[in-house]
C-alpha cells in the first residue's frame, strides 16, 4: 500500500512543476516528514529562481536587424517574399512587437505596408505574448512601481509614466522592457477583478511629429487603440470591445497629457544611458539596493549586436 | 497529418517574437554572443528551408529550438573535424563573456555573474538541458524531442547539472549569500 519512495526524478519534476498529480500527494507527504528533503527542494527552487533572474534579462535586448530580416524568410526580394515584407517586419518589430492569436495560416501577402496596420498588429503580438502569461507577465511587479518606472525611463531615455486606471477597475500588475529593433519599448500590464488584462506600450516614435491621430484596430480579437504624439507612441491593447477600449484610451491620454503639462514633469531623467549607474532619485518605495561591487557591464546592445556582415 | 500546401509560410511575426528566446538558447549553446547570433541566423534560414516539417498550430518555439540545436550539432561536428574551436568540445568554456545586464533583482549581480559562469562551465549537453527546463520551462518530454534523446537522458543530465552547480557553490567557490560590506 505504501507509495513508491521519492525518487530523484520526482524531486526534479516537483521543483520544475512537472510532477504528475498521481505523485504529488506522496511528494507533499514526504516533504512534511523529511526536513532534509524539504531543504533540498528549497535549495533547488532557489537555484531555479537565480537561473531565471540571470538569463531572463537577455530577452529584453534589442534584436539585430539581420535576424529580423532572417525571420521574414529566405533572402529579401526573393520570389514569394517581397522586399517590403522584410522591411516592414523590421520596422514593425522596432515599433511595438506583436502577434494576434489567429495569425497562423493568414496569408502574409494580405499584410498592408502602411504603418497603422503594422503598428497595431505588432502591438497585438506583444499583448498576446505577455498578457496571456499568467505567472510571469512582467519583470517588475507593481509593488515596486517607482522602481519600475525609473528603470523603464532610464532604458527608454525619457520619462515614462504608468497611468492610474484604478478608477476604471484596472490595477497595475507591473511592467517590462520589450525588445525592439531601434527603440526599446516599455510595457505596462493592468488587470481587473475579472482577470482581464490590458497592456499599454510606450516607445519613442520612429518618425517624430508624424501624426497625432487616434487609431483603433482589431487584430484577431485583440483590440488596439494607439496614438502617436510628438515625443511618444502609445498602444493600448486588450480583449475588450471598442467602446470600452476607447473609453480607457481617453482616460490614459487625458492623464498623460495632464502629467505632461505639469511643470515638474518636464525634466527628463538625469541619466538616460544604459549601463550607467542608476540615478539616485528620491524614491520612498525603492528597497535598499545591494552594494555594487562590480563595474557596470557594457551596454547590452553593444555586446549583443555584432556588425552586419 | 495536416494537409500542407506546396509552400506553406511560417508565421513570420511569430518568428520575430521567438528571436529573443532563440538568441538566449544560442548563447547557452555557444557561450559567445557573436557566434550565437550567427547560429540564430543560420537556424532561421534552415527553418524556412524546412518549413514543411513544422506542423502548423504546434509550438513554434520548441520546433525552432529543435532546428537550431541540429544546426549547432552539425557545426560542432564540422568544427571538430577541422580541429577548430576547441572550446566547442565537451567541457564548456562559455559563459565568461556573458554579462548580467543592469536590472533590479533579488540576487546581487555578483551572485548572478558567478552563477552564469558556473553554467558556462557545464558541458554543453548539461547546460542546454538545464536552461530548457528551468529558464524556458519546457516539459521534459519536449526537451527530449528538441534534443532527440530519451527522457531518461534528459533527467540524468539535468540531475548532473544541478548537482554541479550546487557543489560549486557549496565548495565556497562562491558563497550563495548576499554580499555584505
Amino acid at each position: 500500500m505504501n507509495p513508491l519512495p521519492i525518487s530523484d526524478a520526482d524531486i526534479h519534476a516537483y521543483v520544475d512543476r512537472q510532477l504528475g498529480p498521481e505523485r504529488l500527494p506522496a511528494m507533499e507527504d514526504a516533504l512534511a516528514r523529511d526536513p532534509a528533503l524539504a531543504a533540498r527542494v528549497a535549495e533547488l527552487r532557489r537555484q531555479n529562481a537565480a537561473l531565471r533572474d540571470a538569463f531572463d534579462p537577455w530577452l529584453a535586448e534589442a534584436v539585430p536587424e539581420r535576424l529580423l530580416a532572417g525571420a521574414a524568410g529566405p533572402r529579401l526580394g526573393a520570389r514569394r517574399w517581397p522586399r517590403w515584407l522584410g522591411t516592414s517586419l523590421a520596422a514593425a518589430a522596432c515599433l511595438v512587437v506583436g502577434v494576434g492569436v489567429g495569425w497562423f495560416g493568414r496569408d502574409l501577402s494580405l499584410q498592408n505596408d502602411g504603418t497603422p496596420t503594422t503598428f497595431t498588429r505588432q502591438a497585438a503580438l506583444v499583448h498576446a505574448l505577455y498578457a496571456t502569461d499568467v505567472n510571469r507577465p512582467v519583470e517588475i511587479w507593481a509593488t515596486e512601481e517607482a522602481r519600475l518606472v525609473r528603470w523603464l525611463s532610464r532604458r527608454l531615455g525619457f520619462q515614462v509614466r504608468a497611468p492610474d486606471l484604478n478608477s476604471l477597475g484596472f490595477a497595475l500588475v507591473g511592467g517590462r522592457l520589450v525588445a525592439g529593433n531601434e527603440n526599446p519599448t516599455a510595457l505596462f500590464v493592468y488587470e481587473n477583478a475579472d482577470k482581464q488584462r490590458l497592456t499599454l506600450q510606450v516607445r519613442k516614435p520612429v518618425n517624430p511629429g508624424h501624426e497625432t491621430a487616434f487609431r483603433y484596430a482589431v487584430e484577431d480579437g485583440v483590440g488596439v487603440y494607439y496614438w502617436v504624439e510628438e515625443n511618444c507612441t502609445y498602444a493600448l491593447s486588450g480583449n475588450l470591445d471598442r467602446t470600452q477600449l476607447l473609453a480607457i484610451g481617453r482616460v490614459v491620454y487625458g492623464q498623460l497629457a495632464a502629467l505632461e503639462a505639469a511643470p515638474a514633469s518636464k525634466a527628463p531623467p538625469p541619466a538616460a544611458k544604459d549601463g550607467a549607474a542608476p540615478p539616485k532619485l528620491p524614491d520612498a518605495m525603492a528597497p535598499p539596493k545591494p552594494p555594487e561591487t562590480l563595474p557596470p557591464p557594457a551596454r547590452p546592445s553593444d555586446g549583443a549586436s555584432p556588425k552586419l556582415s | 497529418m495536416a494537409v500542407a500546401s506546396l509552400d506553406p509560410p511560417l508565421p513570420a511575426p511569430d518568428l520575430v517574437a521567438a528571436i529573443p528566446r532563440m538568441r538566449r538558447y544560442a548563447r547557452v549553446l555557444t557561450g559567445d554572443n557573436a557566434r550565437a547570433d550567427d547560429l540564430v541566423q543560420e537556424a532561421l534560414a534552415r527553418a524556412w528551408e524546412k518549413r514543411r516539417l513544422w506542423a502548423a498550430g504546434t509550438d513554434l518555439r520548441a520546433w525552432l529550438f529543435t532546428v537550431m540545436h541540429n544546426v549547432f550539432v552539425n557545426q560542432r561536428a564540422q568544427a571538430r573535424h577541422e580541429r577548430h574551436h576547441v572550446s566547442l568540445d565537451a567541457e564548456g568554456e562559455g559563459g565568461d563573456a556573458w554579462h548580467v545586464p543592469v536590472r533590479d533583482m533579488q540576487y546581487t549581480r555578483v551572485e548572478l555573474i558567478e552563477l552564469m559562469q558556473h553554467v558556462g562551465r557545464l558541458p554543453v549537453d548539461q547546460r542546454e538541458v538545464l536552461v530548457l527546463a528551468v529558464v524556458e520551462e519546457l516539459r521534459y518530454e519536449e526537451i527530449a524531442a528538441v534534443l532527440n534523446i530519451p527522457v531518461g537522458t534528459v533527467m540524468s543530465r539535468l540531475s548532473r547539472a544541478r548537482e554541479k552547480l550546487r557543489a560549486a557553490f557549496a565548495d565556497g567557490v562562491v558563497a550563495p549569500l548576499k554580499v555584505v560590506k
